[in-house]
């Protein structure tokens, strides 16, 4: 209360305080209940639209159901006709690979982007934004163009390959199992690299530029301003949009359910579009979710790893 | 709530429907008024956008003010992409709700049987009335027992290739390769004119499979016995046919066709890249549509140099996979009356009719009768089409079109064993690993 | 600032943005050309002497027209517009409160309860539309805007939250206890001190939020049904995608249009983030 009658003196210009301390305010000044109202939007939604399905669908990975019939709990043993599955090895294989190359292509190339994006030059608002479009196109859309621009017949990238002399035959990007993969990530990276350069962006404004003007006046060079001043405080959200690019990555559906169904002979099958090609495809729902729910501890391994890892580096 | 109210109408509007019950379509006409349906009564109807855009005009023009006419029922027809339909239908029957009709691909009301309404009544009527159903739209829309669905149309694959182009090389039309080897020669010398022979052999629902297995069948291979259980794809027959499949690959295809989907030999061939390819007519009739657009190298109107043959003959006969459809009536739709009335109504004759017409012999129907319609007169070069329906099978064959040849035709168990031994893995092991694939599934 | 002789910012910057930009603009590029260009010329393989792919020499809006009219696709971008703006405003609030709260309040379970919130974003959507459709018809929501404006939140709401929490954590402590001293409620020292500085963040947030709503496309193939309820990517792949045959021209058109006004949207904010930071940290 004392604090109160301060605060009505002081009066600072960006808020004013409230003249009368409520009921309301008073619980809310509690650090436990506050947190709790804070959640509690959160919590609401999540536990309508995400609890139910999600039990749900782990029932349905232990149970034996198909579209339009129940089915019978039935344990583990989805989880065990997996182990045999000879596409579902090669989706888990693609998944990781896919992944894993992705990831690191989008953090070197957006952080690249990032830093120069963050340059004052002519015409940077307009770039910054237009650099954005390839994440903008709704997925579906853009993925079309790609396999236009893939087409064996109709390929654009291999005319212009073959007039700068670089290939005599054409290229059958979507053809070629170890293409199709290559094809599939391209894309791919092409999509997310926008997404980790603005991200990266918005976390390069939060650094004070007088940190780094300062250590220039000490006469580091731009290479050492970069590894002891930029990249620690842009790590945290560094690796937030890493941690979330693995994830939507990891269950990446749209773009190779539109490029290539998976195929050749299940080149590009990665887990999600098994799952579907299972669980809607052939109506077994019950397997289908098994195969979804398989991601889970994968993803869990890569994010416990990354969450360590943040910790780790926030206490330093 | 206009099942509610469509429901309380019916109890009272007992004339009508009884009318309809006994004597179909004709006392509906006869009647010349609307049964009393409610007004709000509808009907939401889940088919694919067709390739043929007039036939959709079709629907909404014509047969939408007629269904309001002589049923008195609001029809809503609802068209997404033909990829995105199973996706609608598992939805809406594990939450219990959705579109009270959905035109199904393929096998898919074998893997809905519990979801769907015994149509039998409907089924039985329109099979006697219009010469019987051919035999693979029979197998997908009847478990043995009862019709699970309403076979609506069969969709004829024919190989579309150019007609002077297999002239310079012998072929005067109508001669045409008549078996495997005699299409693999004429194969060989065309791409070696740079103008290969086109196939998918990729994950597409449609044209990858309706030549895989044909081709398999033809070769004397197949899944399993008629028991649905023994599994036979390791055979001899198999073996021969993937070792042939190979080496007339790399003779006589577009290595391309690897990755293509449904619309790329459509392209290609309208590109002029490629001499011959199995599909719908959709190339065709889109050829002849835009005749400025598509033109042969000489500048002359494509669809001219397109003509249709079947696929050729192997040691065990010849065979075709045309693509049926049949409308599946939910179960988890209140009070299936209305959806009985309409199925019954669109699918009969003269209603079908209008629809058939503006097909162009894309379709080519479910029932025999449509083979004598006059349709087929108007233009020659699609007469092919007109009874391939006959030489049909469904994949699983020689067991039924059930669940477990749903899953290997969703898995392009077939298509993959070719892809991979065209990619280079040692024919017997390609083979293997898809009898391994298809017993697993069997199996489970 | 790249210190040094005009060859190094050449060779360090101009030269690679360059290089970035091209890369990243060329398919967007291919899709205007496509957009405008004739059937006749769509169907050229590339060996042809004639093909010409990165012009065309004959114009036409046939395509763009094609997709106005015949197609709903203006109701289609509104529809998509409602949606993604709505289910973006409640991921914000909901992320920024709950983002708050796990990075800078001390209570029982702070932890566990941001690893739940996360979890949930490890579920893929592959999995949950088949029982989640089962909660949009008990809540009677099918068919309608609602079933994704409250659904989209499920994977925008952890999104946001943890990307937010990155951002408040670089916001020095000192900034709030000042407030807090100053006799500011827990609520105005976040209200009024945290969230300005954090703008960039919930910018960013809030336009990939935005992005992720305007690309969803297995919830909106599912939930929804009537042709006028649809969004710009389901309604396109429903209309322009025919069997086999696919309207590359007005596919590619849809593309367009349905990118173009985000992208002038973002250029607005983009800007706007950018100069408001840099009086936020230096105040």
């Amino acid at each position: 209360m004392v604090v109160d009658s301060v605060a009505a003196v002081k009066s600072a210009k960006s808020y004013v305080a409230a003249p009368r301390r409520g009921p309301v305010t008073r619980i809310l000044e509690n650090e436990g209940w506050f947190a709790f109202f804070l959640l509690l939007p959160t919590a609401v939604l999540l536990g309508l639209f995400m609890a139910y399905p999600f039990i749900e669908g782990v029932l349905l990975a232990l149970s034996d159901a198909k579209v339009g019939v129940p089915g019978n709990f039935v344990g583990l043993q989805n989880f065990a006709v997996l182990l045999n599955d000879s596409i579902f090895r090669i989706a888990v294989w693609n998944t990781v690979l896919y992944t894993a190359v992705t990831t690191v292509f989008k953090l070197a190339l957006g952080l690249w982007l990032a830093l120069l994006l963050n340059r004052h030059f002519r015409g940077k608002a307009v770039t910054r934004a237009f650099v954005l479009l390839p994440f903008i196109i709704p997925t579906v859309l853009s993925t079309f163009a790609w396999k236009w621009m893939f087409d064996p017949t109709f390929s654009v990238i291999n005319w212009t390959l073959f007039h700068l002399g670089i290939i005599r035959t054409r290229i059958n990007w979507l053809s070629d199992p170890g293409l199709a993969l290559v094809s599939v990530i391209i894309v791919n990276i092409w999509r997310g690299v926008p997404f980790y350069a603005i991200s990266l962006l918005a976390g390069l404004q939060t650094i004070n530029p007088e940190l780094a003007e300062a250590a220039a006046i000490d006469g580091a060079r731009p290479w050492q301003r970069f590894r002891y001043i930029t990249w620690p405080l842009l790590l945290p959200v560094t690796m937030v949009v890493v941690l979330f690019s693995v994830i939507q990555t990891f269950a990446d559906f749209q773009l190779v359910y539109v490029l290539t169904g998976g195929g050749p002979a299940n080149a590009t099958q990665l887990f999600a579009t098994y799952a579907y090609q299972i669980g809607v495809g052939t109506g077994l729902l019950g397997q289908g979710a098994a195969i979804s729910l398989a991601m889970f501890p994968v993803l869990l391994v890569v994010v416990v790893v990354q969450l360590l890892y943040i910790r780790r580096v926030e206490i330093h | 709530m206009a099942r509610i109210s469509r429901r309380k109408l019916l109890k009272l509007s007992g004339g009508g429907a009884v009318a309809a019950r006994t004597g179909g379509i004709a006392s509906i006409l006869a009647l010349k008024q609307a049964p009393a349906y409610a007004q709000g009564t509808t009907v939401h109807w889940l088919r694919w956008n067709d390739f043929v855009p007039a036939s959709d005009q079709v629907l909404r023009n014509a047969i939408i003010p007629d269904c309001a006419k002589a049923l008195g029922i609001k029809l809503n027809i609802e068209m997404i992409n033909g990829n995105d339909i199973q996706a609608r239908t598992t939805s809406a029957i594990q939450s219990g709700t959705g579109p009270d009709v959905i035109c199904a691909l393929n096998n898919w009301p074998q893997l809905y049987p519990e979801s769907v309404v015994d149509v039998s009544d409907v089924a039985d009527e329109i099979g006697k009335a219009q010469g019987g159903f051919y035999e693979e739209s029979r197998v997908v829309a009847n478990d043995g027992k009862k019709w699970i669905a309403v076979p609506w149309c069969v969709l004829g694959a024919q190989l579309a290739y150019r007609k002077s182009w297999f002239a310079e090389i012998g072929y005067d039309a109508p001669k045409f390769p008549q078996t495997w080897e005699e299409y693999r020669e004429a194969g060989k010398k065309l791409k070696a004119k740079g103008r290969p022979l086109g196939q998918a052999v990729s994950h597409s629902f449609g044209d990858p499979p309706t030549y895989a297995y044909p081709y398999l069948w033809s070769w004397g291979g197949k899944e399993v016995e008629a028991d649905g259980k023994t599994v036979v794809l390791n055979s001899k027959a198999t073996v021969d046919s993937v070792n042939f499949a190979v080496g007339f690959w790399k003779d006589a295809y577009d290595d391309g066709g690897l990755a293509w989907d449904d619309s790329s030999n459509n392209r290609a061939f309208l590109a002029g890249t490629i001499s011959s390819t199995l599909n719908g007519a959709s190339i065709y009739i889109e050829a002849k549509r835009k005749p400025e657009v598509y033109l042969t190298e000489t500048g002359t109107p494509l669809w001219k140099d397109i003509l249709h043959a079947p696929l050729p003959k192997g040691v065990a006969g010849q065979f075709g996979y045309h693509l049926p459809m049949s409308n599946m009536l939910m179960k988890y739709v209140k009070d299936p009356k209305a959806g009985k009335e309409f199925l019954r109504w669109i699918t009969s004759k003269p209603v079908y009719q209008t629809w058939f017409d503006s097909q162009q012999g894309y379709s080519v129907g479910a029932t025999t009768i449509w083979e004598q319609d006059k349709l087929w007169e108007k233009d020659p070069v699609m007469l092919p089409f007109r009874t391939a329906a006959r030489a049909g099978r469904f994949p699983g064959y020689a067991g039924p079109a059930d669940r477990h040849a749903a899953e290997v035709l969703s898995k392009y168990i077939v298509v993959d064993m070719t892809a991979k031994a065209i990619q280079g893995m040692p024919v017997q092991d390609a083979v293997k690993w898809a009898h391994d694939e298809v017993a697993g599934i069997h199996a489970a | 600032m790249i210190e040094g002789a005009r060859w190094r910012r050449w060779i360090f910057f101009n030269l690679p943005l360059t290089l970035f930009v091209i890369g990243l603009l060329f398919p967007f590029y291919w899709m205007v050309v496509t957009t405008v260009r004739p059937d006749a010329e769509l169907y050229r393989p590339w060996m042809a002497p004639n093909y010409t792919p990165f012009w065309t020499l004959h114009p036409t809006l046939d395509h763009i027209r094609y997709l106005l009219d015949e197609t709903l696709f203006s109701r289609w971008m509104l529809n998509t517009f409602f949606i993604s703006v709505l289910a973006t405003a409640i991921s914000l609030f909901c992320g920024l409160l709950a983002g708050y709260a796990l990075s800078r309040l001390k209570f029982p379970f702070a932890g566990s309860l941001g690893t739940g919130i996360f979890i949930t974003y490890l579920v893929p959507q592959t999995l949950l539309f088949i029982p989640l459709a089962d909660v949009i018809r008990n809540f009677r929501l099918g068919d309608t805007p609602w079933a994704l404006i409250l659904t989209y939140p499920t994977f925008l709401i952890p999104f946001c939250t943890w990307l937010l929490m990155g951002y408040f954590k670089a916001i020095p402590r000192e900034l709030e206890e000042c407030a807090r001293i100053d006799g500011a409620t827990r609520w105005q020292a976040m209200v009024y001190i945290v969230f300005p500085v954090a703008v960039p963040g919930i910018l960013s947030a809030g336009i990939f939020a935005f992005t992720l709503s305007w690309n969803e496309f297995i919830y909106a193939l599912v939930f929804l049904s009537s042709p006028e309820q649809k969004t710009v990517s389901v309604g396109i792949t429903s209309e322009l995608v025919r069997g086999d045959v696919f309207y590359w021209g007005s596919l590619m058109a849809g593309a367009l249009l349905g990118s173009v006004p985000v992208a002038l949207i973002y250029s607005f904010f983009v800007e706007y983030y950018v100069a408001g930071i840099t009086g936020s940290v230096k105040g």
